[in-house]
C-alpha cells in the first residue's frame, strides 16, 4: 500500500515538476509567465493519442513527433504572438492575458478537433501490472516517472553542458551582455518557450494512459505545476522539481489518509500560504518588487 | 478644464452627446423590457456591469490584476443564498451581507497581494478563485456541492416582491446607477487620485506620501465588494446557483468585458458588459464555442484595440474634430 502510494506520489511529482520547470524556464528566459502550459500538456496528450492509436505509429515515434510539434508550437507563441505584443509596448499583465486566451483557444480547439468526451489511451505495454516487491503497479505509472526523470536529466545536461544551453543561461542572466557577445537572445527566448511546451507535451503523452485524455485535463495539472514552481522558488528549475514532488506527496497522502474531496483545496491553500509567508520559495528566488 | 455650468442650456449643450446616448439607451431598454427573455439580458448586463466596475477600479485605476473575481462573485452569491434560505434573513439584507463577506475576503487576500508583483498577483488571485471553487464543490453539507441550490427567495422591498426579470431590472438598474456614481466620485476624489498614482508609479507615489499598501488593499476591497454584490444579485435573480457558474471562465469573462469596454473609464465597464453579454446570448446556439469567442475578444483587444471600445470611440471623435477644425482653418 505504502509503496504504491509513494510511486503514485513520485509520478505526480514528476508530472508537476516537469511542467513547473517549463514555467521556470520561461520566467528565467523572458521574465514572463505563460498560463497555457497545462493546455500544452493536454494538446500533447491528444496529439500522442492521434499518432499512437489512430495512425498506429510506434509509441516512441509518436512521443518524438509530439515533442517536435510542441516545440514548434511553443516557439511560435513566443516568436509571433508574445513578441509582437511586447513590441506594441504591452505590460506583462497583457502577456499573461494573451496566454490565457491561448489556453482557451487550445481547449476549445481540442474540443472541436477531438470531441468533448474522455478518450481512452490504449495501454502501451500490453501488461496490466508489474510486480514490484509483491505490489501490483501499473507500468504506465513507472513510464511517467521514467520519462519525467529522463527529461529532467536531459534538460539539466542540455542547460549546463551544451553550447546553446549555456547561451540560454547567459541570456537569462543579462540580455544586453549576452547579445554583445554574439548570442542570439530572441532565439534563446523562443527556444525556452519551445522547450517548456515540449516538456509539457511529452509528459502529456505519458499521462494519457493514466488519467485518460480530455480537454480539461491540463488546466488543473497546469495550476498545480505553477504551485510547485512557486513553492520551489519561481524561476528555479530544480526548485520546481522539489515543489512538484512535495505537491505529489501532499496530494497522494491527503487523498489516501485524510480526504480526497479537499485535496485540491489544500494544495491551493498551501500555495497561498507559501506566497504570503515565503514568496521566494525554498530556493530563495527573487520575486518581490 | 473646469467650466461653470450655471445655466441649464449650458449643461445641455455641453453634455448633449451623453444625453442623446442615454436617451437612445433608455428607448432600447424600454423596448427590451417588453419581453421576458430580453429583460433577462438587461438584468445580466446590469449585474455584470457591477462586477466589472469593481475590476476596473482594481485593474484599470490601481493597476492591480485579479483573475479570481469569480471567487468573490461566488462568495457573494452563496453567502446571500445561504443566509436567506437557512436563517430567513430578508434577501435585500442578505445581499448586502454577502457583499460584506466578499469585502472581508478581499481585504484578507489583499494584505499579502499588495506586496507581490504582477505575475505573482495573477497566480495568487487564480489560486484564490480555484480555492473558492473547490470549496463550494467539496463542502456539500453547506453548499450542496455540484448539484447546486434551488429555490432561492426573490428580493422584496417594502412589501413589493421583484418576481420577474422585468421588475428585477429596476432594482439592479438602481444598483448600477449607484455603483457608477460611486465610482465616479471615488475616481474624482483624493482616493481616486491616489489609486492612479499607485498605478503609474508606486515608488513615486510612496515618495509623495501616499500609503501604497493601504490604497492597494482599499482597491482590492472595493472590487471584492462589488463582485460579491453582483454575485448576490445574480443568485436572487436566477433562483438557482451551482459551482459551474463560478469557474475561472467567469473571471476571464469579467476581464474580457473590462478590456473590451475599455479600462479606466466610467462607461467602459457598462459598454463592455453590454456588448459581451449580447454577443454571448446571440451565440447561444454555438454554446460550445463560447470560450473561443472570449479568447477571440481578448486577442482582438490585445492586438488591435488596446483601449477598448471607449478608446476607439475617443480616437474616432478626436479624428472627426480634427477634420472639422482643419476645414475651418482652410475656410478662414
Amino acid at each position: 500500500m505504502l509503496l504504491t502510494l509513494v510511486i503514485g506520489a513520485l509520478m505526480l511529482g514528476s508530472i508537476y515538476g516537469l511542467v513547473g520547470m517549463g514555467y521556470g524556464l520561461i520566467y528565467k528566459a523572458s521574465g514572463l509567465m505563460s498560463l497555457a502550459q497545462g493546455d500544452m500538456l493536454m494538446i500533447g496528450a491528444f496529439l500522442g493519442l492521434t499518432f499512437y492509436k489512430i495512425l498506429g505509429l510506434p509509441f516512441i515515434v509518436s512521443l518524438l513527433l509530439v515533442m517536435v510539434i510542441m516545440f514548434a508550437l511553443g516557439m511560435f507563441i513566443e516568436r509571433v504572438l508574445v513578441t509582437s505584443l511586447l513590441a506594441k509596448g504591452a505590460q506583462t499583465v497583457y502577456v499573461i492575458l494573451c496566454t490565457i486566451a491561448i489556453s482557451m483557444l487550445l481547449q476549445n480547439g481540442a474540443m472541436f478537433a477531438w470531441g468533448s468526451n474522455v478518450m481512452q489511451f490504449p495501454s502501451i505495454f500490453g501488461v496490466s501490472s508489474v510486480n514490484i516487491l509483491g505490489y501490483e503497479i501499473l507500468p504506465e505509472r513507472l513510464l511517467a516517472l521514467g520519462v519525467g526523470i529522463v527529461c529532467m536529466l536531459a534538460l539539466h545536461f542540455f542547460m549546463q553542458k551544451s553550447k546553446f544551453g549555456t547561451s540560454m543561461r547567459a541570456a537569462a542572466q543579462d540580455e544586453m551582455a549576452a547579445s554583445t557577445l554574439g548570442i542570439n537572445v530572441p532565439r534563446t527566448k523562443g527556444a525556452a518557450w519551445g522547450i517548456a511546451s515540449m516538456l509539457a507535451g511529452s509528459i502529456g503523452v505519458v499521462v494519457g494512459p493514466i488519467f485518460g485524455v480530455y480537454t480539461a485535463m491540463g488546466s488543473l495539472i497546469g495550476q498545480k505545476a505553477f504551485a510547485s514552481a512557486v513553492v520551489g522558488g519561481y524561476g528555479n528549475m530544480y526548485g520546481a522539481i522539489v515543489g512538484g514532488i512535495f505537491f505529489g506527496f501532499v496530494e497522494t497522502f491527503v487523498s489516501a489518509y485524510v480526504t480526497s474531496l479537499y485535496k485540491d483545496f489544500i494544495s491551493f491553500a498551501i500555495l497561498i500560504i507559501v506566497m504570503i509567508f515565503m514568496p521566494t520559495g525554498l530556493f530563495k528566488e527573487q520575486v518581490m518588487e | 478644464m473646469q467650466t461653470l455650468n450655471t445655466t441649464p442650456g449650458g449643461f445641455l449643450k455641453k453634455n448633449r452627446y451623453t444625453l442623446i446616448v442615454l436617451l437612445i439607451l433608455a428607448c432600447v431598454a424600454a423596448w427590451m423590457l417588453q419581453e421576458r427573455y430580453l429583460s433577462m439580458i438587461l438584468d445580466y448586463i446590469c449585474i455584470y456591469t457591477i462586477a466589472v466596475t469593481g475590476l476596473d477600479i482594481l485593474f484599470g485605476y490601481t493597476g492591480q490584476v485579479s483573475f479570481g473575481q469569480a471567487g468573490f462573485y461566488a462568495i457573494g452569491a452563496y453567502t446571500s443564498t445561504l443566509l436567506s434560505i437557512n436563517l430567513g434573513i430578508p434577501p435585500i439584507l442578505s445581499i448586502l451581507l454577502g457583499a460584506a463577506l466578499a469585502l472581508l475576503f478581499g481585504i484578507l487576500i489583499a494584505f499579502p497581494a499588495s506586496r507581490l508583483v504582477k505575475h505573482f498577483l495573477s497566480l495568487l488571485t487564480i489560486a484564490f478563485g480555484q480555492m473558492v471553487y473547490t470549496y463550494i464543490v467539496g463542502a456539500a453539507w453547506l453548499t450542496r456541492g455540484p448539484s447546486g441550490i434551488t429555490g432561492i427567495p426573490k428580493v422584496s422591498l417594502f412589501g413589493y416582491t421583484f418576481k420577474g426579470y422585468q421588475s428585477y431590472f429596476w432594482l439592479v438598474l438602481v444598483a448600477v446607477v449607484l455603483v457608477l456614481l460611486m465610482k465616479r466620485n471615488i475616481i474624482n476624489s483624493r482616493v481616486g487620485r491616489a489609486f492612479i498614482a499607485v498605478r503609474e508609479n508606486p515608488h513615486a507615489a510612496a515618495g509623495m506620501g501616499i500609503n501604497v499598501a493601504k490604497y492597494k488593499i482599499m482597491a482590492f476591497g472595493i472590487s471584492a465588494f462589488l463582485a460579491g454584490l453582483a454575485g448576490a444579485f445574480y443568485a436572487h435573480m436566477v433562483g438557482f446557483i451551482s459551482p459551474d457558474t463560478f469557474t475561472s471562465t467567469q473571471s476571464n469573462m469579467f476581464m474580457t468585458m473590462l478590456l473590451f469596454g475599455g479600462i479606466a473609464t466610467i462607461s467602459g465597464s457598462l459598454i463592455g458588459a453590454a456588448i459581451i453579454t449580447v454577443i454571448t446570448e446571440l451565440l447561444q446556439s454555438f454554446a460550445s464555442a463560447q470560450t473561443l469567442v472570449y479568447a477571440g475578444f481578448i486577442l482582438v483587444v490585445l492586438f488591435f484595440l488596446p483601449n477598448g471600445v471607449v478608446g476607439m470611440w475617443d480616437k474616432a471623435r478626436a479624428m472627426f474634430l480634427k477634420k472639422r477644425l482643419g476645414k475651418k482653418e482652410v475656410a478662414s
